[in-house]
Formats: C-alpha cells, structure tokens, sequence
C-alpha cells in the first residue's frame, strides 16, 4: 500500500519508447529529433549509431556483438534493445542467411544532414526579415524567462499577484499540481510541493510532459510540436527566428510557450521570436539525474537565483535571496527564524521536515533541492551539503516510515498446538508466512499463498 | 554513463605541413588537405553532437607555429549554448545544427587564413608538433582553471600526424608527454604516413591509442570508430591492440636515435659518443684516475 504519490520524472527514452512506431517513424523526419533523440542515447549506443551512420550495408550482428569486450555483454545487450526499442535500427536478412542490423534510413538520412548538413533548413531564418528594431540581448531574454517561469511557480502557491491564462490553469491542473474544487481558487496538491523542489530544468521538463500528454486532445499533431521543441533546443540564444510557414495550431503552441517564458515575442502578432535559455535547455533537462545547477549553461546562470542557500552543520540554513518564492520554498521544510533585507535565517527542525513530509515531499527531495540551490561557497566542499544534514533528514523520513503495509490472510481459532504447528510449518514451507503468534494460535499468511495453505489444510483434515 | 556536469574536451592537433600535403597532392590527389579537413570536422562536429557538455579545439601545427582553427581568436568563443558574438550570421541553411555549422565556418575560415599567410622560412621543413601540443596542453589547463566549483573537465588529445618525426625536437617532446601524463590526459595519435616514435612513446606514456591507418581515404572513418569513443567506452570497446613502442631515445648531440650510448651521471643527458665536459650541465668527467674508482669517476654507464 503506497501512501504518497512519488511525482514521477520521467526522461525522454521512455516518453519515446510509449510512442506508437508510426509517431517515431514520423518524428525521425526531422534532424533536430534525431539529434535529440541521438543525444539522449546511453554512450555505447551513439558509439554504435556514430559506426553505422556511414555504411549503406547491413553489418551482420555476430560482427556488431564483437565490438565490445566480454564484460560489457551486459551494457551491450542494453543497448541493442534501446536502439531496438525506438526502432532506430532494423534487423535485415543478410545473403547466406545471416542475421544482419542496418540503421533506420530516415534517422540516418536527417542525422547525418544536423551533422555535415546537405538537407533543407529547419525553419526560414530570421535574417529573411532584416535586423530586429527591438533587438534582444541575451541577458534581458534571460531576466524575461526567468520572470515568465517565477510567475508560474508563483501562481502554483498562490501568490495573489501572479495571473496566468485559462489555460495554463487547466494545464496545471490536468498536469495533477493543482486540485481546483468548482468555485474556489485553484489550491497546490502535494505532487505541486515536490515539483516546486525540483530544479528548473526538471520542472520544465515535467511540465512539458504533462504538455505533450494532453496535446492531442487539444487536437495538436504531437509529431509537429515535438519536433519544433527540439528545433527550439538547438536554436541559438539571442537570434531571431521567423514564424514564417508555421502552421495554426503550431502558431497556437507558440503562444502556450511563449507564456511559459519559453520564447519572448514582443507582440502576439510579432513575426518573429527569440527561444530563451529555458528553450535551449530543454533537451538537457531530460536527464533527471542529480543537480546540474552549476553548469553554467544551466537555466539560470546569470540571474544568480540557483546558488543561494549555505547549510550549516547545526542545522541552520542561510538563503541569500529575497525572493519570495524562494524564501516560500525554504520554509516549506524549515523553520525561519530572521528575515534580513538580501538573507532569511531558517532551521531545519524535526517538526519542519515532518511536517514538509506529511506534504508529501521526501527526504531525497529536500536534500536535492538543498543540493542544487547551493551556494558556489557550499559547492567547493564535499559533499555539498554536511552528511550530518542528509543523513538526519533521511532519518526523520524514516521516523514515519515505521509501519510497513502487507495484505494478509487471518487463521485463528485453531482447536490444538499440533493442528496450529503443522499449519504454520507449511505455510512457511511454501514462504508465504508473514506473522504468527504461538500463544494465540493465529497466523497471518500472504493473499497468493491463502489458496495453496487452505488446500492443504482441506487435505489435512480429510485426512485426519 | 558520463555526469552531466563533466566537460569533455576533446583538442585535435592536425599536421598542416605544406611540404609533405604538397607532395602528397601529387602522390595521391584524392586524398589532399582539404579532404583530411573534411575528416577532421566530421570528427569534431560527432564530437560536439554527443552531449551538450562536449568541447572541441582544433590546433593546426605548421612548420614554425601553431593556430588554433576553433576556437579562433576572431570570433570570442561562447559557450555550448553559443551566447558568442554571432556576427556572421550562419548563412548555409542546409539543416545542420547551428552551433556545428558556425564552427565549420570557423574552421574553414581559419584554415584558408592560415595555409595562406604563413610562409615557411629558412630550410627547417619539420612540422612544430612538441609546441603544438604544449599550446594544446596549456589550452587545457586554462579551461580547467576557468572552471567553476563542482564541475570537472576531462580533456584528451588526438594528433592526426603527416610529416616524419624531427628528432630535433625529442626533448621538448618528452617534457609535453610527461606533463600530459601528470595531468591524466590522453594522447592519441593517428598516424597517416610513416611510423612515429615518438608518438608512440606518448600514447603509451599516457594511455592513449596509437593508430597507423592503411588507407588514407576512409580517415573519416577511422577516426570514428576508434578515436571518437572516449576514454570510459574505450574500456568496454574492443579496439585496435597496442603497438609495439620504439622506446630509442635522442642523443643530445646530433638528435639520434640511439639504442646505447653515453649517460651523464650527474643530469642524465645522453650523448652518442664521448665528451669529457657534459653539454648540458658542464660536468667535467675525470676517467683516467684509478685511485678516485669508487665516488668521483664517472664512468660510462649505459642506456638500454
């Protein structure tokens, strides 16, 4: 039994790997895809897809199964069913009968063109329009994309000076982040909690998830706006891009990403648009795994809004910042003691991190959040954050975490020891015990082993 | 899998010698400098596509200096993201990637710039290869200082080399080896011509692969498969196995290569035959004294 809802993350391959063949087929269509879906290849396979992008002839498998050492049979065999599952190669008969692989065609064919080029540009470019009047530099971009997402992540606790659209909030709340009951203001769930913990880059990508998921039934052709967010990832920052020969309902996508601080446009009916940082990102947040926040392609360099909190060994925290969002996120999970003009004083406390427990944000969240908004001062030791602090939060978790759910069948009202005994040293026989207590004569046994130890207890009793 | 936050160089240093190119034109002229450019970007560009946290320098090493191609002084490198200035615009919309065409423009560019301002002069025709590394390994260094706190970069090396070995440079040549060794970096070399020695010794030194190729044409090709993988899928790869390494060293003297020769007890320089006063640190050997057998006569050891 699960009590809390983990926000689950999850990253491209297995987004790409629930697509229907015939959307994969389609997405591959576009260089951008391919080099998307390349990147995000574990290192083995883009080896394998870098040796095969040239060669016209199936290669026989027993050649491609030489190419690594014996010990790494392991990290072969998952690459080949990767590259197998997004159906990024074939399996070809080879003449003599043997079993040969060839890459897809179409991801070979646009792979090859976003690395030496040759094909067709990927949108009209910018410079059909002529130098921009209200040209853009990266840094206003950046302060712009970084307002666009604050406003959301404030709208989501509910600050009252942040408004987003009918549809963001829709989105929100099919997305699961928002619970909002007819007639009242739309409240924070607690899987709204654990992806305001999540770094920036995760957030957006989760958020994008949650896009695409309800795409379709907005009537979008998912293969199409996929394949311009990846196109906006390998955009260049601070370059204009035209919406000439964009279609409707991409027109319309532009918008929703413009509201997310995605792109800046200076007006909606603007020909052109800037992606931001948090487009160019993208792609690199698939990956969720632990902080990248110091990377200083990362979302949010430049505003110097990630790398704020010192964690002190006697649990104090120290956030430089006067954001209010983010002094709402501290306190999420600790106590505030002071409040300084440029820092807040917190502490973290057993009360504030059960309390942020019990809604439903874990330990592991705490401590990833406190990871990656560490100050560069905290990132030059290691571990970032004292293990004292980690080590304590997770046992704080741990704390509620003393009952353990099982489902069960109850036996009771034996009539003698020996009848108890025979029962109890068959059911675990069979391993599917999971309490007893002698004195009382009852145990308590497995739902899958209920019908095998009633049998036998059938059989006993006939047999007696 | 390699962290996201590890930064993986990758610095080509390519053997511009017009001598040798020259006559290779005429030997082969399917396979000119151009073509092995052409290799070298495809190289670079798989390079840069891998990850966003992939970075490329290309050093092209002539007889008396070296430049880099990219990043080129002229256009102040950005980073991954590309927030360089980008004056000129790319222009080719031919579907690639951006930030790879912009580099290839780079390249290009700088590579015309330099085959046709740089002359060589005097009669030394040998391609700078020790200073070319030095500038490579100095390049590293830079960035890893550059870095900011919890990111880490791993850097190797890939020589594509053409012209014969100088033995003239063998000292500085050592002394680049074993400062790429102290900083872990690898030395690979892909060798298209003669056998080098002394790369030889600096792939084995420092862990990197050596590689003769047979055919010239499928340069591209070659570089892909074995020197493309970096150093944590090499260790799950099978690859070409270790040459054998000509481990002869260079007389200080006349620059030869030598199998046995004289050592000098006191700074360990090595001469091909015999001098009474080491050249390098003045030494005055005293040979003919019986009676001084055990400290102060320095005799002839002998180097292996």
């Amino acid at each position: 039994m699960k009590l809390r809802v983990q926000l689950q993350c999850k990253n491209l391959h297995e987004y790409l790997k629930e697509l229907s063949p015939e959307i994969l087929d389609r997405l591959y269509n576009h260089p951008a895809t391919c080099l998307a879906v390349y990147r995000e290849l574990p290192s083995l396979a883009k080896n394998y897809v870098m040796r095969m992008l040239f060669l016209d002839q199936p290669l026989p498998q027993a050649a491609v199964a030489l190419w690594v050492k014996k010990e790494s049979q392991k990290a072969h065999d998952e690459c080949v069913s990767v590259l197998t599952g997004l159906r990024l190669w074939h399996t070809q008969q080879l003449q003599g009968g043997l079993q040969g692989n060839i890459l897809n065609p179409i991801f070979k064919d646009n792979l090859r063109i976003a690395l030496l080029g040759g094909g067709k540009a990927w949108a009209d470019e910018g410079s059909s329009l002529g130098p921009d009047r209200h040209a853009r530099d990266v840094v206003s971009l950046d302060r712009y994309a970084m307002e666009r997402w604050e406003v959301i992540l404030q709208f989501m606790v509910g600050s009252p000076n942040a408004a987003v659209s009918q549809d963001l909030a829709q989105l929100l709340t099919q997305a699961g982040l928002m619970r909002s009951d007819p007639g009242e203001a739309p409240c924070i769930t607690s899987a709204g909690f654990q992806f305001l913990l999540l770094d920036t880059a995760s957030q957006l990508w989760y958020f994008t998830l949650q896009y695409l998921n309800t795409a379709q039934s907005r009537g979008m052709d998912l293969v199409e706006i996929l394949s311009f967010l990846f196109q906006l990832s390998f955009s260049t920052l601070g370059r204009d891009y035209s919406v000439e020969g964009m279609s409707e309902s991409l027109l319309t996508f532009l918008q929703h990403l413009r509201e997310f601080g995605l792109v800046f446009q200076r007006k909606r009916k603007s020909r052109r648009y800037y992606p931001t940082r948090l487009a160019i990102t993208l792609a690199a947040g698939i990956t969720t795994k632990a902080s990248s926040s110091s990377n200083p392609m990362d979302v949010t360099s430049g505003t110097g809004d990630t790398s704020f909190i010192v964690v002190e060994t006697n649990y104090r925290i120290y956030a430089y910042t006067n954001s209010e969002l983010q002094i709402a996120l501290v306190a999420l999970f600790s106590e505030m003691l002071y409040r300084f003009p440029n820092v807040v004083v917190g502490q973290v406390t057993r009360e504030s991190v059960q309390q942020a427990i019990a809604n439903g944000i874990t330990a592991q969240q705490i401590i990833h959040f406190l990871r990656t908004r560490a100050h560069p001062v905290m990132l030059k030791q290691t571990p970032v954050v004292p293990s004292t602090i980690t080590d304590q939060i997770r046992l704080w978790e741990l704390e509620r975490d003393r009952l353990q759910f099982t489902e069960g069948v109850l036996y009771n009202q034996f009539l003698s020891q020996a009848e108890f005994e025979v029962l109890r040293d068959r059911a675990q026989g069979l391993g599917c015990l999971v309490w007893q207590n002698v004195q009382h004569r009852v145990m308590v046994v497995t739902p899958h082993g209920h019908s095998e130890v009633k049998k036998f207890w059938k059989r006993h009793k006939s047999n007696t | 899998m390699a962290s996201e936050d590890e930064w993986n160089l990758l610095v080509i240093v390519m053997d511009v010698n017009p001598i040798w190119w020259g006559q290779q034109a005429q030997r082969e002229p399917e396979f000119t400098l151009s073509k092995c450019l052409d290799a070298v970007m495809v190289m670079g560009n798989s390079h840069m596509a891998m990850t966003r946290t992939n970075k490329l320098a290309i050093i092209a090493s002539h007889c008396q200096d070296s430049h880099f191609l990219y990043p080129s002084k002229n256009w102040t490198a950005g980073d991954g993201a590309g927030d360089g200035a980008m004056d000129e615009a790319p222009n080719c919309g031919d579907g690639k990637y951006e930030l790879l065409s912009v580099a290839n423009n780079v390249v290009a560019e700088e590579m015309k710039r330099v085959m046709s301002t740089t002359e060589v002069k005097g009669n030394s025709t040998d391609t700078l290869l020790a200073g070319s590394l030095a500038k490579a390994l100095c390049y590293i260094h830079r960035l890893t200082k550059e870095l900011e706190a919890g990111e880490e970069i791993k850097s190797r090396i890939l020589v594509i080399k053409t012209a014969e070995d100088c033995a003239r440079q063998y000292m500085n040549f050592m002394n680049v080896i074993f400062a790429a060794q102290k900083q872990n970096i690898l030395i690979d070399a892909c060798v298209l011509d003669s056998d080098s020695g002394l790369l030889q010794q600096a792939c084995d030194i420092t862990g990197g692969l050596y590689l003769k190729i047979p055919q010239k044409i499928a340069l591209a090709q070659y570089l892909l498969w074995v020197f493309l993988p970096d150093s944590e899928q090499r260790s799950q790869l099978v690859l070409p196995p270790p040459v054998h390494v000509d481990y002869r060293a260079a007389c200080f003297c006349h620059r030869n290569l030598i199998e046995i020769g004289y050592v000098c007890s006191v700074c360990l320089s090595i001469f091909c035959n015999f001098s009474p006063i080491c050249t390098t640190c003045e030494t005055a050997f005293k040979i003919q004294l019986p009676q001084m057998m055990k400290s102060k006569k320095k005799k002839l050891k002998q180097s292996t």
